[in-house]
């Protein structure tokens, strides 16, 4: 089934909007995201094609909603599930935060 | 660096995955730091303007990169071996007859190891989708209008090739040196969203 | 290893069906018919990478499309990238 990152053709995104100045990254974390990928995609924890496959799985609501990177991060935190490198919970701030 | 509470709630999720998988002995301390140094110290848009600079001036460089554009970009001391593998570089030229532009409508592929990150219009939906449909259009919005004889062909990173856009060495440049020319090219200009 | 099935100038027609999962073939590029314009090297097939598995690499191919064929209008041009297995020959009629 045709998934919601693939848009080429497609009518109904607003306007392109270019950021003059754009810096490399918008906030710390998303360097951070962008470095944990790479560094797990080294370790072989998950390819390239598990982690584009994990954020075009994301429900689309939550993907359309979603900022560039917290993309990468919610495929990131779904393939270590599924990885068993940890549970979902694990994964979760602890309460109180 | 933006601290808003939807920013400061994801800074402590990222820390904490990352915490927990330093733990478990698949990160290493500091690792991330110097991963995320040893990125913004690399690839930049300025590489690929000195490799057209080195092409407008050098046409056996141009027939080359044309060619095999990864031995090419060597010969100015740049490869695109810096992420994860080295990827392939295909370098597309402009000319009078046909004008190129470059977009991964699937996800955001783009040479990063050579020219850094690509810029949010590149990744953003509005771009991805209309570009391929029409291009003409988008290019306008862009503040870019081709002559009506002028072609595009719009190229679709949807493998393992990354495009490059060589574009047409602009009029009356004839006396600059390789230096000033390099520093007439932009990013847009390399993803074929500007002329130079 | 095989021998790449297509040289450049081949007509190829892209595989129409629609995948359940993770795949490099835009929907918009299906279905429809191009040429060959340039070799891309080998490499393991996407959809199959995206399962965790680790295929032969098989050719893949630049593939030029005009935009008519696609969206039913345009002047341009649009060239995609495409894996061998998404790939069928148009056989020339005499």
């Amino acid at each position: 089934m045709s998934r919601i990152n693939d848009v080429g053709g497609m009518a109904g995104f607003p306007a392109i909007i270019e950021e003059p100045d754009e810096p490399p990254f918008h906030s710390d974390w998303e360097a951070h995201v962008f470095a944990l990928n790479g560094a797990l995609i080294k370790r072989g924890v998950y390819n390239l094609d598990e982690f584009r496959d994990a954020q075009e799985r994301l429900p689309v609501e939550r993907y359309l909603a979603a900022s560039y990177y917290e993309r990468w991060f919610a495929a990131i935190t779904t393939l270590l599930a599924e990885k068993g490198v940890a549970d979902a919970a694990e994964l979760e701030l602890p309460h109180g935060h | 660096m933006s601290g808003d509470h939807s920013s400061s709630v994801i800074s402590a999720e990222v820390r904490h995955v990352e915490a927990l998988l330093e733990a478990r002995g698949l990160l290493d301390a500091g690792e991330i730091d110097t991963r995320i140094d040893e990125f913004l110290a690399g690839g930049t848009p300025a590489n690929g303007a000195r490799i057209v600079a080195r092409a407008w001036v050098d046409p056996g460089f141009a027939a080359r990169l044309l060619a095999d554009a990864n031995a090419a970009i060597r010969e100015v001391g740049l490869s695109m071996a810096g992420g994860l593998q080295e990827q392939r570089l295909k370098v597309v030229a402009n000319t009078e007859q046909q004008h190129n532009v470059v977009v991964c409508t699937l996800c955001s592929c783009y040479p990063i190891a050579l020219l850094g990150p690509s810029p949010s219009w590149y990744k953003s939906e509005a771009y991805r989708s209309r570009v391929v449909r029409d291009p003409r259009g988008v290019l306008a919005e862009f503040g870019l209008e081709l002559p009506a004889g002028t072609s595009i062909a719009v190229w679709d990173a949807s493998a393992e090739s990354r495009y490059m856009v060589l574009p047409r060495r602009p009029e009356g440049t004839g006396s600059l040196s390789e230096e000033e020319l390099a520093a007439l090219v932009t990013r847009k200009g390399l993803i074929g969203t500007a002329a130079v | 290893m095989g021998t790449d099935r297509f040289t450049p100038g081949d007509r190829v027609r892209t595989r129409a069906t629609d995948p359940a999962g993770h795949t490099r073939l835009p929907r918009y590029a299906r279905g429809a018919a191009g040429v060959v314009v340039e070799r891309a090297g080998r490499h393991p097939l996407a959809d199959d990478r995206a399962h965790g598995l680790s295929p032969q690499p098989q050719a893949v191919y630049h593939v030029q499309f005009p935009a008519a064929e696609l969206f039913g209008a345009g002047d341009h041009t649009v060239t995609v990238e495409l894996w061998e297995d998404y790939l069928t020959p148009i056989e020339e009629s005499s």
